[in-house]
């Protein structure tokens, strides 16, 4: 008895002595008595862990008041289903990456829009890491999807992509791409493609105005949008079925089909895949050093009509800093290293230059970046972003578990034609009837 | 005095485990029971529902079938399992002279853990047996049989066989060997072929062997997870979700902690129900020696 009164005295007094240090350093920051370990979940992407990694590394040297160290999640796994247990543990980590989960988090986490970061970038790519006047993200790149292709092979079969900009046009590029002895396209099953990017395809078509966008998902989840008689969706069906009709990738729905496309269209027998830029580097890599494009998908035979000269350009992620189980001093190293990361030289360098040099070749979203990627599909991209020729990421709304239904039940139907038309429209309609409608500010 | 002092005692010996069961099952447990009538979302609990979680999860329509799909898995794989794992056992207690091998040989799978299995299964039945059966034109072979719900539940089948049946064959080796060798001897001069041995002396006289084997694949068959999400991750169109695999996603995917928890009550008592079930009927058939 006595003994363990002694015990939990130490214990007490250690813990009062350990505060008071707490207490002392942000007031004299330069010195850091105690280095604090800021964990961040994942490498932002597994596409650029290794170089992640190294630019982590980088950091840790750079200083000697913070450690930050990346602690790997399930990959197979989405966020949530990482992050709960670590809460749950009383063990989150400091530093989150994700983009639709990000109103499931808001309260949780530290709003950031006082931060250096946030002043740095524009406000229309703040808007998906802002829930109800909270800044509670910052973006870490621009990305973009839509038909990627082998500039090689278009340019041996005589395509040029900037003419392409019906879908009669588009058939007539793969059958071109045929007659060259080439396959046209590798469309991927891959269930996350489908659930995330080519249904954004449709919701990012639907109106012209960010309010009209909005208003189509409203109606979904009001269950009364009708796909089946929206002159939208049967012009994004019928390119899906050009899509299917011209594939001639192995279909797989596992994941593995993902490795697949990327081979098969950086190998030089294939014209066209349905993508984004994240493969740029891994084509590059495996094509020994090919120019790769992208195109706009173009959903209807009107090229005046919205969006079939555009791509979708958004931000794939958010990084949110935890507020319920993170010490003040842990939140000051992850927004110093935020803040090196795309703010510093070396940061900068590490962010947006060549893969070959250990770069992330991310497009920069933050001003004042010295260096820019100078890969051919960055450029391109660049060119359609300055045009104003982009397209919303309407996936950044997709309640938490929306594109996981929907990829891997209706689309996966669909594609493998085991349900129609019809079937798919009443299948995203059920999908969505009842869900938060977190973009109105409702809780997740 | 007799009273503490057996109390004591008993704590004495089973302090340790008995806390560490109820602080890792009865707590959890209890927790867990708790929030089912919570509206808590993986983080807190603001709440009671009453029976709301009960009553959405009875109208998920995925849940019905998911629960079907666990029915016919767990009675296609308890057969399957326990007829090859008696058959594995009859051959490793006959005199064949490489026995013991065939021991170690139908016991490794088990060693292996169930996401590499999956792993390493998923890739036979995905890539090599695709590639193959393009070689030598083996029609059966040539789309892969994780994209097509019926093949896919075969794939788990055989897989689950694959990985238990060299366990349970352990519990049948244990109830072979503990038949004493004059009642057979007994038998076989009375002129009883060996069918007619099998079936009147040996089973009869080993059904306890047979009520632990059952019952183990029947947990088992109820909790499958690993296999399940390495394999076939609940494809195609999510029509393979085992019942864990689809609690697991619809609490931490979905974020709908409440019916996830639900669920997981429903399932307990399906689960507690077969099994009271098997082990009375089992219980029945046991010799007392």
């Amino acid at each position: 008895m006595k003994k363990s009164m002694k015990l939990g005295a130490i214990a007490l007094a250690s813990t009062l002595s350990l505060s008071v240090i707490a207490f002392a350093t942000p007031a004299n920051a330069e010195t850091c008595p105690r280095k604090a370990t800021v964990t961040m979940l994942g490498t932002i992407k597994p596409e650029i862990q290794d170089q992640f990694l190294a630019t982590v590394a980088e950091y840790n040297k750079s200083q000697n008041c913070y450690t930050v160290k990346s602690v790997p999640g399930d990959r197979k796994l989405t966020f949530l289903q990482n992050v709960t247990p670590m809460y749950a543990a009383k063990n989150a980590p400091t530093i989150m990456y994700t983009l639709q989960e990000i109103p499931d988090m808001a309260d949780k986490v530290l709003d950031l829009k006082t931060t250096r970061l946030a002043r740095l970038v524009s406000k229309s790519l703040l808007a998906s890491g802002n829930v109800n006047g909270r800044q509670v993200g910052v973006p870490s790149t621009a990305e973009a999807f839509g038909l990627l292709y082998n500039k090689k092979v278009l340019d041996k079969a005589g395509v040029d992509p900037s003419k392409i900009t019906t879908r009669a046009e588009l058939e007539a590029a793969f059958k071109k791409v045929e007659a060259a002895g080439k396959k046209p396209l590798h469309f991927s099953a891959i269930w996350w493609s489908l659930g995330a990017h080519f249904t954004n395809i449709f919701h990012t078509n639907v109106g012209k105005t960010k309010e009209a966008r909005l208003q189509g998902l409203d109606d979904l989840v009001a269950g009364k949008a009708n796909l089946a008689n929206n002159g939208t969706f049967k012009n994004w069906v019928a390119t899906m079925d050009l899509l299917k009709k011209y594939n001639a990738g192995k279909v797989n729905l596992t994941d593995t089909e993902y490795d697949a496309s990327i081979a098969n269209l950086a190998g030089g027998d294939f014209g066209f895949m349905f993508q984004g830029n994240w493969t740029e580097p891994n084509l590059i890599t495996a094509s020994k050093g090919d120019d790769f494009g992208i195109m706009p998908l173009p959903i209807s035979n009107n090229a005046k009509d919205y969006g079939n000269d555009s791509i979708p350009v958004g931000v794939p992620g958010y990084f949110m800093i935890d507020a319920q189980q993170s010490s003040k001093w842990q939140q000051k190293g992850a927004i110093d290293f935020l803040t090196w990361l795309y703010t510093s030289p070396a940061g900068q360098k590490r962010v947006a230059g060549p893969v070959e040099e250990g770069g992330m070749s991310f497009i920069p979203v933050y001003k004042g970046f010295k260096i820019e990627p100078k890969t051919y599909m960055a450029k391109e991209i660049s060119k359609f972003a300055s045009a104003g020729k982009t397209l919303d990421w309407m996936n950044s709304y997709y309640p938490a578990g929306l594109q996981e239904e929907v990829g891997k039940v209706s689309m996966q139907q669909y594609f493998t034609d085991k349900i129609s038309a019809a079937e798919l429209a009443k299948a995203i309609e059920n999908a969505w009837k009842g869900k938060p409608k977190t973009w109105r500010g409702e809780a997740a | 005095m007799t009273r503490t002092r057996s109390i004591k005692k008993f704590m004495k010996f089973a302090g340790v485990p008995l806390a560490i069961f109820i602080i890792v099952l009865v707590v959890p447990f209890v927790n867990g029971f708790y929030y089912s009538f919570t509206d808590w979302d993986g983080f807190k609990a603001t709440k009671l529902v009453g029976f709301a979680n009960y009553t959405e999860s009875f109208e998920d329509p995925r849940f019905w079938s998911t629960l079907k799909f666990t029915a016919l898995f767990v009675v296609v794989s308890l057969i399957l399992v326990n007829a090859v794992a008696f058959g594995l056992a009859l051959i490793v207690t006959s005199k064949l002279k490489s026995k013991n091998f065939l021991r170690t040989f139908f016991f490794v799978p088990n060693l292996i853990g169930g996401v590499i299995l999956g792993v390493i299964w998923q890739f036979i039945f995905n890539s090599a047996l695709v590639a193959l059966a393009e070689k030598y034109d083996w029609e059966m072979f040539k789309e892969s049989w994780l994209q097509d719900t019926n093949k896919a539940f075969w794939a788990l089948i055989i897989v689950t066989i694959w990985q238990s049946s060299g366990y349970m064959m352990i519990v049948y080796i244990t109830g072979l060997i503990s038949i004493e060798n004059d009642v057979i001897e007994a038998s076989q001069i009375d002129g009883a072929s060996p069918v007619r041995t099998l079936f009147s002396i040996k089973i009869p006289l080993m059904a306890q062997a047979f009520t632990i084997a059952l019952f183990l694949t029947l947990r088992s068959g109820f909790m499958a997870y690993d296999v399940n999400v390495a394999l076939t991750g609940g494809g195609p169109f999510r029509t393979t979700e085992l019942i864990s695999l689809h609690i697991f996603e619809d609490a931490f995917a979905e974020g709908d902690f409440g019916t996830g928890q639900a669920k997981a009550v429903i399932m307990f008592l399906v689960v507690a129900l077969a099994a009271l079930v098997q082990v009375s009927i089992s219980k029945r058939y046991e010799v007392q020696r």
